[in-house]
């Protein structure tokens, strides 16, 4: 009998230590948040360096008391960039390791799929912070629960159309792009703005190699492209410009931001000649802009963390990281899902990102950032501003004008571990 | 007469013996919590398409690569009904059965001819190429695919009852009446001349077989049974697309029947138990030895294939064999 | 018409490559009466072999030579090892038709497992021998580069020097013997068994040279020799078994059918491409192109 009471009384003492509420994946020293992203297969070139990134800034804020003395635990799941794994391993996700909320999935095709199957509406997980540009995300009825941080395609698309019609006017151009929502979003938006192409060529994902991206290069030879715009993958901007290069075919590349780190670019084998004079969109200042106080950070967290080659995509993953410890920061202590969405609609526009353009999150609106600039790569693959300067124009991805920003961004918390609430 | 009611007998039984298995499927989906819920419609779902093998290849002998791409067929037939004729669920369920024997039977006219690894590689083409058409045709969806959305359980079942139980009320309801069905077509005398023909077939014609025919309509049934299988699989994942259909699906079939007894239908349950539980149980194994990025990704693999080659080299009957045959042995000292 | 004759000689190129894995599967075939689903895998395993020996020596002959000596001895060992214990086990039953089809599937799984685990899934790239620049003819480039050239080149030379092996040597008539009628071939004073692993060998060899000189322009992953597998699968099926000549007849038919399609129609038609050249071949010659009709039974 006194067993029996010692056994009761000490469960109760440890039922009283326990969080008053049981949200899943949060305890009193935990939070467990989930990523679906291509670590191996034919997409995974770049992308596969996102989750140990943003798993490097974890760690430094975890060393540093974590957030409100919780640690973050970041679950990586493999998804091949498949739709049908992206639902399988959300399901791992959400099901059996019963995380708090996805942060960055990636993947348009994947997140479309993922959030329709598993129902991540229904059952209120937050996905913040989606790592894919589809504007149809932006819509809040549709996608209550999520939250966007690249501009949409649509909105790059726009950019693009902006410059063309300034710069390149009287040229022929020609279009490659993945024949996906994700590709057929920019597209939408360059014929809503009035760009003809003269060369299209959509190319279906997974098919990419130097044997289809010679058929692409003879096709556009052949169509006289003098500007080439591109709208794919890494490890499809790889082969057609190294097929390119082979061909002796030198139009003017404009690459879509997803496809266009030139580290990744040049691990895939395209010469680095090749890349000297490519434009490109980015939203961020280049990954060796050791001047800009957010890179310079984050390369000390990489070497020290990290040890990844730095480029786009680790600078990504951590800023993603940093993005999310200040939306757990204001969900509060008591930290619950609806916490965290009403904490990213009401504050999330201020927080501090290494992005040039504003955020838009709001009551009404999942959009992140909202802008890019136009950049060129020199002959030594690095990224530098269009014309000397960063000029970034932002818009949105419905029919609203494309304006010059006058955006200031935050500063860098200090330390890189922020302090907000 | 006599005959006719040991026949009926046997009937009887069997319908008693599936009702009890679905009362016990019904209890375990109460207790259970919602990824083994969702685990089972899975095993439901690979029940019925692995039946479809055991037809084809256990019974009439003929080695097809190409299960996967008539589960394709039949779950978009599904997808596409429910979405643009607005049908009653069963109906776009129905539709994916008709149109998958319809492709099977054409598919069996053509292969009649062939033999071993000509089939086998026109099934590999067939496989690879039928989900690819996808990405030509916008109707299909392309990559992103078609949404297979069947909707919520109904209200009375209260707030408790998800819609992956929902799911896997309805797949172990299919499953359960097309095993049924597929066993008594089995052990009919289309089963018999199946397995004629498969022992020899020159053998079976001169006993007055027509072969090719009997061939045909075991393809036809064997699609019928995989589309049913991808409408269920579509209907699992709210959506149908061609990276569910992949040539990996088609090799895990053939992996799955071969492991749990190629032409033993009870096995087919084994089977997709097996093919839901291996990968799991590797993932925890690959998470035992370290997150290295290396290990979790091929370390699964790894151990279905070993497994695959031990059972394969070792039971290639399926286990059931090996038993009879160590019973046998047993009986005879 | 300049984007014809572009076609055909992408085609023929990419056909020459899917000769090599056709070849490799015929020679399986013909020796041992099985379709060899690992022969990519073994094909992509000697490829990382000859992968490491050219990125370290920066000489790419050097990694081919090694690529093949290593296929060779992979082919070798998997007939010794694993397919005499496959059919002394899996010989009876319903599963006798299947089991060499499961078991090849599975030794392609481990290969790409075993691959994966010392390599990792990161896309490799092999430099290649020849310029990848395409000729110039005037003002126009063509997209025929050296490389495509070379491929060319050393693919007609190993069938040039298969067929004077099988056709001029008593190894050549031995294999041919083992495979045709093993019992007399036996009777005759052949080691059968012995002879049908040298044939696997050379499949594996020929399978290595066909994985490096793909990769060479490409990338090498765990997954990157899949299509080779599929289409060269296709093209020796196309070709009919039974014959070396077939197996490349019908790899040049393939790779320029789909070249064509490729260049003319678009991506995602390919393949269903690939299965039309198949069915259409075999509804008129079931047994292939090459057939002399119902001469041999599969």
């Amino acid at each position: 009998m006194r067993f029996v009471a010692a056994v009761l009384a000490t469960g109760s003492l440890f039922a009283t230590a326990l969080p008053a509420h049981a949200e899943t994946g949060v305890s009193s020293s935990e939070i467990k948040l989930g990523i679906t992203l291509p670590l191996t297969g034919a997409a995974s070139p770049g992308y596969n360096k996102i989750g140990d990134a943003m798993n490097a800034y974890f760690k430094y804020v975890n060393d540093n008391g974590g957030v409100y003395g919780r640690k973050i635990t970041l679950i990586q799941k493999n998804d091949e960039y498949s739709p049908q794994l992206s639902i399988a391993k959300t399901n791992e996700l959400i099901l059996k390791d019963k995380v708090f909320a996805l942060v960055g999935p990636l993947g348009t095709a994947n997140f479309t799929a993922v959030h329709k199957s598993v129902g991540l509406a229904r059952r209120g997980v937050p996905s913040l912070f989606l790592n894919t540009g589809f504007s149809g995300f932006a819509n809040k009825k549709a996608y209550p629960t999520s939250f966007a941080i690249l501009p949409s395609y649509a909105m790059e698309a726009k950019i693009a159309a902006q410059f063309l019609k300034d710069n390149m006017a009287g040229k022929k151009l020609g279009l490659v792009y993945q024949n996906d929502e994700f590709g057929i979003d920019a597209l939408g938006a360059f014929k809503a703005a009035g760009v003809k192409f003269d060369v299209t060529i959509p190319y279906t994902s997974g098919t990419q190699s130097a044997a289809t991206a010679q058929t692409w290069v003879s096709q556009l030879a052949a169509g006289g492209a003098q500007v080439v715009v591109f709208f794919g993958v890494t490890s499809a901007t790889a082969p057609l410009l190294a097929v390119a290069a082979g061909a002796k075919y030198a139009p003017q590349w404009i690459l879509g931001s997803v496809g266009s780190d030139p580290l990744t670019l040049r691990a895939l084998g395209v010469p680095v000649a090749v890349l000297n004079g490519a434009l490109t969109l980015s939203g961020n200042p280049s990954p060796n802009d050791t001047n800009d106080e957010y890179v310079k950070f984050f390369q000390e967290i990489n070497t020290k963390y990290n040890k990844a080659a730095f480029d786009d995509y680790v600078l990504q993953g951590m800023n993603l990281g940093l993005m999310t410890v200040q939306a757990l920061r204001a969900a509060g202590q008591n930290l619950t899902r609806k916490g965290l969405i009403r904490a990213m609609e009401n504050k999330g526009s201020t927080f501090a990102s290494v992005g040039y353009s504003p955020l838009g999150y709001s009551k009404t609106s999942n959009v992140g950032h909202t802008g890019y600039y136009m950049a060129v790569m020199d002959a030594t693959g690095d990224r530098k501003p269009y014309g000397g300067s960063v000029v970034v124009y932002t818009t949105d991805s419905g029919s609203g004008p494309v304006v010059k920003s006058t955006f200031k961004r935050p500063a860098l918390p200090a330390k890189g571990l922020p302090t907000n609430s | 007469m006599e005959l006719w009611r040991k026949a009926r007998d046997v009937v009887r039984k069997k319908i008693f013996f599936f009702i009890l298995l679905g009362w016990v499927l019904l209890i375990i989906g109460d207790r259970v919590d919602e990824l083994r819920v969702y685990q089972g419609a899975q095993i439901a779902m690979y029940s019925i398409a692995l039946a479809s093998i055991v037809l084809l290849t256990g019974y009439s002998g003929q080695v097809s690569l190409g299960n996967g791409a008539m589960m394709a067929v039949g779950g978009y037939s599904a997808a596409l009904t429910l979405n643009n004729l607005q049908t009653p669920i069963w109906f776009a369920f129905l539709m994916a059965i008709l149109v998958s024997a319809l492709f099977g039977s054409l598919l069996g006219a053509a292969a009649a001819r062939l033999s071993g690894p000509y089939l086998a590689g026109t099934t590999l083409a067939l496989a690879v190429g039928l989900p690819a058409i996808a990405n030509q045709f916008t109707f299909l969806g392309g990559e992103p695919g078609l949404l297979f959305d069947i909707g919520f359980p109904p209200e009375s079942f209260g707030e408790e009852f998800t819609q992956y139980k929902w799911f896997f009320w309805i797949a172990s309801f299919i499953a359960l009446i097309s095993l049924f069905i597929t066993s008594n077509i089995l052990q009919s005398r289309f089963g018999r001349t199946w397995r004629a023909i498969r022992g020899n077939s020159l053998a079976a014609e001169l006993a007055g077989v027509h072969s090719s025919r009997m061939k045909v309509l075991a393809f036809t049934i064997s699609s019928a049974l995989a589309g049913l299988a991808g409408a269920v699989l579509a209907m699992t994942i709210s959506l149908v697309a061609p990276g569910a259909f992949t040539l990996a699906l088609s090799f895990a079939l053939v992996t799955g029947a071969v492991l749990a007894g190629i032409s033993s239908l009870p096995g087919v349950v084994l089977g997709g138990l097996i093919l839901v539980v291996i990968p799991e149980i590797a993932d925890a194994v690959a998470n035992r030895f370290g997150d290295a990025d290396k290990l979790n990704n091929y370390l699964p693999g790894l151990i279905v294939s070993v497994l695959l080659i031990l059972s394969v080299i070792y039971t290639p009957n399926g286990p059931g064999e090996n038993l009879r045959k160590h019973l046998r042995k047993k009986a005879t000292h | 018409m300049q984007k014809v004759i572009e076609t055909l000689l992408i085609g023929l190129t990419t056909g020459s490559i899917y000769a090599l894995m056709s070849l490799a599967i015929v020679l399986v075939w013909r020796s041992t009466r099985v379709i060899n689903f690992a022969q990519a895998g073994q094909a992509m395993f000697a490829t990382y072999i000859g992968f490491e020996i050219s990125s370290r020596s920066g000489v790419f002959w050097l990694g081919l030579l090694f690529a093949v000596v290593g296929g060779a001895l992979l082919g070798a060992g998997v007939d010794y090892f694993f397919m005499r214990v496959l059919f002394k086990h899996a010989n009876t039953g319903p599963a006798a038709v299947v089991a060499p089809v499961i078991a090849t599937l599975g030794l392609l799984g481990l290969i790409r497992s075993v691959v994966g685990l010392t390599w990792g899934g990161e896309f490799r790239t092999i430099e290649a021998p020849a310029s990848t620049d395409g000729y110039t003819i005037g003002s126009t480039t063509i997209p025929f580069s050296p490389l495509n050239a070379l491929v060319i080149i050393t693919v007609s030379l190993i069938l040039i020097a298969l067929a004077i092996l099988f056709q001029r040597t008593n190894l050549g008539l031995a294999l041919r013997a083992s495979a045709y009628a093993p019992e007399i071939a036996k009777l005759a004073g052949i080691r059968t068994a012995r002879t049908r692993t040298i044939g696997w060998a050379i499949a594996g060899g020929v399978g290595g040279v066909a994985g490096m000189l793909v990769s060479s322009n490409n990338f090498l992953s765990p997954y990157s020799l899949d299509l080779l597998l599929v289409f060269g699968f296709i093209a020796a099926v196309v070709g009919g078994l039974e014959s070396m000549v077939g197996a490349v007849v019908g790899a040049l038919v393939l790779g320029i059918g789909l070249t064509f399609i490729l260049n003319y129609v678009g991506t995602s038609l390919v393949f269903i491409g690939g299965f039309t050249v198949l069915i259409l071949v075999l509804l008129i010659k079931p047994d292939g192109i090459m057939a002399k009709g119902k001469g041999r039974r599969a």
